[in-house]
């Protein structure tokens, strides 16, 4: 606004009323791609996934307009509430075993800094970068029965009690398998964080204490675990959000069999609409993932507010 | 006296770390080799036949043999999956990318109460998970006559980047000095001409660090592909290694082992080729978000 004024006084040759049209039309101009995208893949179909989910629609015949049906059929349903438990439990099992994991690991990492220390780092974030469907690939590479990787090496060793589990096939342990190819793909990227953030400590504190007498765990305790614990708790919403989305990995190693073991809400959204073709049903469980994703955002939001500006 | 405490600490500290160091690397490697084995060992199968597999999995091949390369090479066809993902991820960036600037410029250089009401509106953008609105996408883009082609599935991609990569652009232009802009346009330059030939080339940090990542993003897209495109000619490269999956199994295992050899081989040596990059953005990213 001030550099404005002064352009103004410095440059009278055109008039007001005209400069302030070539701005408006300007930022109109600038504006539009961003807002144009928003609204039309965006915001337009959030409105529709409201209104659908009111809806009972399918893909052929009429839609009939029902209310909160969906939802209470969708919260009476045993899949759906598999499903959310799953979900859930992904998310206390992320929260609880990847985060505390990468915080070793880029402490580790930064507290032994050496020459291998770059390339370490470089390769646990390979597997994040992986897509999806590779992942997928790898892991049933690993899990299969008879032929995978695992079961190969306890025929080799003669492992029969190994050798006889069905990782991606038992209901019980098909999350657990799930839950391992994941913590395999997912970690890099915490690591990488994690380590970002221990970097910018600055190295007198980090003297301070080596003068102390502290030792490396002492530090990572008392000095680097309070410093980090903000971004850790930015991670952790990343992780529960993200369970709340889960879709690729599980749907790619078992399309959430056997059973619901492995199903998730993204899981249950894809197969309601796209192979049932419920639309309605499909659009409530899109609305249940947002309404739970926002509460998990809002919360990472006032805790930020709470601790003032860190970031 | 002192001295000697902060000396003897020193050692302490040092020696102690000698032993725990020797401990604390080897587990590192030992994770990062946890990595990296996945991708190795289906090198011990591929030269194999299947019965030659079955028997003998973790020996030495009897010979060279290339067959299971070509016939996993026929059943992913991942050249052409290859060339979409490419087209989409092109796309995407530079859809995203001067949208997401163009706009970051306005939300950080011209504030208004107008502006800010729109850039809260693209804010709220970045909390809308994609899996949300699925199925009205999936309708749009029928009536725009967008699905079952390429940029049907880059607009919405596009629309989903955006909000980040504003905000990003948003605090990178504030932090920016506001004196080359004004004595730009003291010279005489337009707004729009002071934003291509001066501010945007001070971006370019922010301009490398989104035109990576939204890249890497598209790159592992997988969902909306998934329910976007129909025709195997335009399926990406996860289509094609997820339709594979499911109609090949493990008990072929040369021939499974060689298709992951070759599903993993370009995104690994991408990054091979660009970890530096790749890495580098990624903190910038975290250090930001």
């Amino acid at each position: 606004m001030e550099q404005s004024i002064e352009l103004r006084n410095l440059a009278p040759r055109r008039s007001r009323k005209k400069r302030d049209l070539g701005l408006i039309f300007f930022k109109t101009f600038f504006l539009l791609p961003a807002v144009l995208f928003l609204v039309i893949f965006m915001y337009y179909p959030i409105k529709e996934t409201f209104h659908l989910s009111m809806m009972r629609a399918s893909g052929l015949g009429e839609s009939v307009f029902i209310g909160f049906d969906n939802y209470l059929r969708l919260f009476t349903n045993e899949e759906f509430q598999i499903g959310l438990i799953n979900v859930f439990t992904w998310a206390f099992w992320s929260v609880v075993i990847q985060i505390p994991l990468a915080f070793f690991i880029a402490f580790s990492l930064s507290a032994y800094r050496n020459k291998m220390t770059n390339a370490l780092r470089a390769v646990y974030y390979l597997a994040s970068v992986l897509p999806s469907a590779i992942v997928a690939m790898l892991g049933r590479l690993m899990f299969a029965p008879n032929f995978g990787i695992i079961a190969s090496i306890a025929g080799k060793l003669k492992w029969t009690w190994l050798d006889k589990i069905d990782f991606l096939g038992d209901p019980r342990i098909a999350f657990w398998s799930v839950f391992f190819v994941a913590t395999w793909a997912y970690s890099g990227f915490y690591i990488v964080y994690i380590m970002a953030n221990i970097e910018q400590i600055p190295m007198d504190i980090r003297e301070a204490a080596e003068l102390d007498g502290a030792n490396r765990w002492q530090y990572a305790r008392y000095i680097v675990l309070p410093i980090v614990a903000y971004p850790l708790r930015i991670i952790a919403v990343l992780c529960v959000v993200g369970s709340l989305k889960l879709f690729d990995l599980p749907y790619l190693l078992t399309s959430g069999g056997p059973g619901h073991a492995t199903k998730t809400l993204g899981i249950i959204l894809y197969q309601q609409g796209f192979v049932n073709w419920q639309y309605g049903k499909a659009a409530a469980v899109g609305v249940v993932i947002f309404l739970l994703s926002l509460i998990f955002t809002v919360a990472q939001f006032s805790w930020q507010r709470k601790e003032g500006d860190i970031g | 006296m002192n001295d000697t405490l902060v000396e003897k600490n020193r050692q302490d500290f040092r020696n102690r770390s000698r032993y725990s160091g020797i401990l604390i690397n080897g587990v590192l490697i030992l994770l990062a080799l946890t990595v990296i084995l996945p991708l190795l060992i289906p090198w011990f199968f591929v030269f194999k036949t299947r019965l030659e597999c079955a028997y003998n999995p973790w020996g030495f091949p009897t010979e060279i043999r290339w067959i299971n390369f070509i016939e996993a090479w026929k059943a992913v066809r991942i050249d052409q999956g290859l060339l979409n993902t490419t087209i989409v991820c092109l796309g995407a960036v530079a859809c995203t990318v001067p949208s997401a600037a163009m706009a970051g410029y306005i939300f950080a250089r011209y504030r208004s109460k107008v502006t800010e009401v729109i850039f809260y509106f693209v804010l709220a953008g970045y909390f809308v998970p994609i899996q949300m609105v699925l199925i009205p996408l999936y309708k749009l883009c029928s009536q725009l006559n967008l699905t079952d082609s390429l940029p049907g599935v880059i607009l919405p991609m596009a629309a989903f980047g955006i909000p980040f990569w504003t905000i990003i652009y948003r605090s990178f232009f504030q932090s920016l000095p506001g004196e080359l802009a004004e004595a730009a346009r003291i010279d005489g330059a337009g707004h729009t001409v002071t934003f291509f030939r001066i501010m945007l080339p001070l971006a370019k940090p922010a301009t490398v660090l989104a035109v990576i990542l939204v890249f890497i993003s598209a790159w592992s897209d997988y969902l909306l592909s998934l329910i976007l495109l129909n025709s195997q000619d335009l399926f990406t490269m996860q289509l094609r290694i997820a339709q594979f999956l499911n109609a090949y199994g493990v008990d072929n295992m040369p021939r499974y082992a060689a298709a992951a050899i070759i599903a993993a081989a370009p995104t690994v040596i991408l990054y091979i080729l660009g970890h530096r990059w790749i890495l580098k953005g990624t903190l910038a990213g975290a250090l930001k978000g």
